[in-house]
């Protein structure tokens, strides 16, 4: 059967492999949240209530692989804000960046919450960070979610993130940006509703115009993520490197987080990228099961 | 920002009430718009985002409802493992039974006023005390929410 990700078969390792592994569906993961309760209750209380919780990540033991969820989003402990699920991939943006306490941190594209609040609690609630959301339906639920996980380190701003006021360089900056939303697409064959977006070459444009802008914010010295949940290299390694051609104070950094990933690809569609780019991670559900991610590491040299 | 005073007063009645003391707030900033009060933890840097054009700061945490100012469900289940007095832990069937719309009487000398609910020690939010029957001020839609949560464990 064919995949709608054939085109990816000469830079995704082990094709066939990722292919199976797209038949299946996507994990719960879940988040401890520290910053209203402890990892060792909450294990206590779901495994009362028949879920086992089996720990990810030594590097942040607060992430967890929840095999049967069962009610999900109707635990008490989700409801007060003591668990948050969340992607594991999608929690590994905030730790690649790994904002320190008592930084200043911008998430240019923050709804619906996962990853600032993940810094939050990273940062222990210190610093600032500032959890930026340009639609305004959008932002109901980032501050639900914020003021669920008891996150109080935050400052909400509604710029397009492209345009975002140069009025203030930040320590770090997450570019978490809207994307083709490949990496999310599970059961080739029976849900074919796949299909390249119908504006994609806006959506590059506007991914490049984010990157550029998330860069200029970061102060000399300052880290920066640029990440995507998609396969496609010209939302990912594409972008990148239009970045590193452009701004030769820009610095791809290794990426350090426990889990397995492909290295960034050097050349697509006869294009060629920097050899920068195998510093960049690429998540896939053969290698790490939960949704195919990119992740760029980014410093402004100085 | 919140002038001193009226900072004194908030914290003097989480204290008053709850039996949380000052000290637990010494890290925040507190901020006031219109009948809202909301606190953000205290950082140097929060000038840093003064420049920019803010939507919301930090956690809401105190409303004014009527002539009374109501700590917010969220900041109580923040801080409300503080409290020393005016809590009451329930069990399944009482949570129910509030959630349900129904007043639980109790056997309490405590003045009227909000009490902290919680259950199995976790903090859930606010239930209102007079004459010895509390009334829930849990968001109403914890009623949908906790449902599987109460229902028994087959």
């Amino acid at each position: 059967m064919l995949s709608p990700f054939d085109s990816y078969r000469e830079i995704i390792p082990d094709y066939e492999t990722f292919v199976e592994a797209l038949q299946y569906p996507l994990p719960a993961h879940l988040r401890i949240n520290l910053l209203k309760t402890e990892i060792a209750p909450v294990v206590r209380k779901m495994n009362a209530r028949g879920v086992t919780l089996i720990p990810l990540s030594e590097k942040d033991p607060s992430l967890f692989l929840a095999p049967d969820p069962g009610l999900r989003g109707n635990f008490l402990d989700h409801v007060l804000g003591n668990i948050h699920f969340q992607a594991l991939t999608s929690c590994l943006a905030s730790l690649v960046l790994s904002p320190q306490p008592e930084s200043l941190v911008l998430d240019l594209c923050a709804s619906p919450g996962g990853k600032s609040s993940h810094m939050a609690q990273l940062m222990n609630n210190t610093g600032v960070i500032v959890a930026n959301e340009p639609d305004l339906r959008r932002q109901v639920p980032l501050s639900h979610n914020l003021s669920r996980l008891g996150v109080l380190n935050t400052v909400m701003t509604r710029y397009q993130a492209q345009e975002f006021t140069l009025r203030q360089n930040f320590d770090y900056v997450l570019a978490d940006v809207p994307c083709s939303g490949e990496g999310r697409f599970r059961f080739p064959g029976k849900t074919m509703w796949y299909g390249e977006p119908k504006r994609a070459e806006k959506l590059l444009e506007l991914q490049k115009r984010i990157i550029s802008r998330a860069f200029d914010l970061l102060r000399t010295g300052g880290v920066m993520v640029y990440s995507t949940c998609t396969y496609n290299p010209l939302e990912n390694e594409g972008i990148v490197d239009a970045l590193l051609k452009e701004r030769r104070d820009a610095e791809l950094l290794p990426i350090e987080c426990g889990f397995p990933y492909a290295p960034g690809v050097l050349s697509w569609n006869k294009k060629v990228y920097e050899r920068e780019l195998q510093k960049a991670a690429r998540f896939y559900p053969h290698q790490l099961d939960s949704v195919g991610f990119f992740v760029a590491k980014i410093a402004r040299r100085e | 920002m919140l002038d001193e005073s009226e900072e004194k007063a908030l914290l003097g009645y989480l204290d008053e009430r709850f039996g949380i003391p000052p000290e637990v707030f010494e890290d925040y900033f507190w901020f006031k718009r219109e009948k809202t009060w909301w606190m953000v933890s205290a950082s140097r840097l929060i000038e840093k985002a003064s420049g920019l054009k803010i939507s919301l700061v930090g956690l809401r945490a105190f409303t004014k409802i009527g002539g009374f100012i109501k700590p917010t469900t969220r900041m109580i289940q923040v801080f409300g493992k503080h409290a020393i007095k005016s809590r009451l832990e329930v069990g399944k069937d009482d949570l129910r039974r509030l959630l349900g719309g129904e007043t639980l009487a109790i056997e309490s000398r405590q003045e009227n006023g909000y009490v902290i609910l919680s259950h199995g020690g976790d903090i859930l939010g606010l239930g209102l005390l007079l004459n010895n029957l509390v009334r829930s001020q849990l968001p109403r839609q914890y009623k949908k929410l906790l449902e599987p949560f109460l229902k028994p464990i087959p």
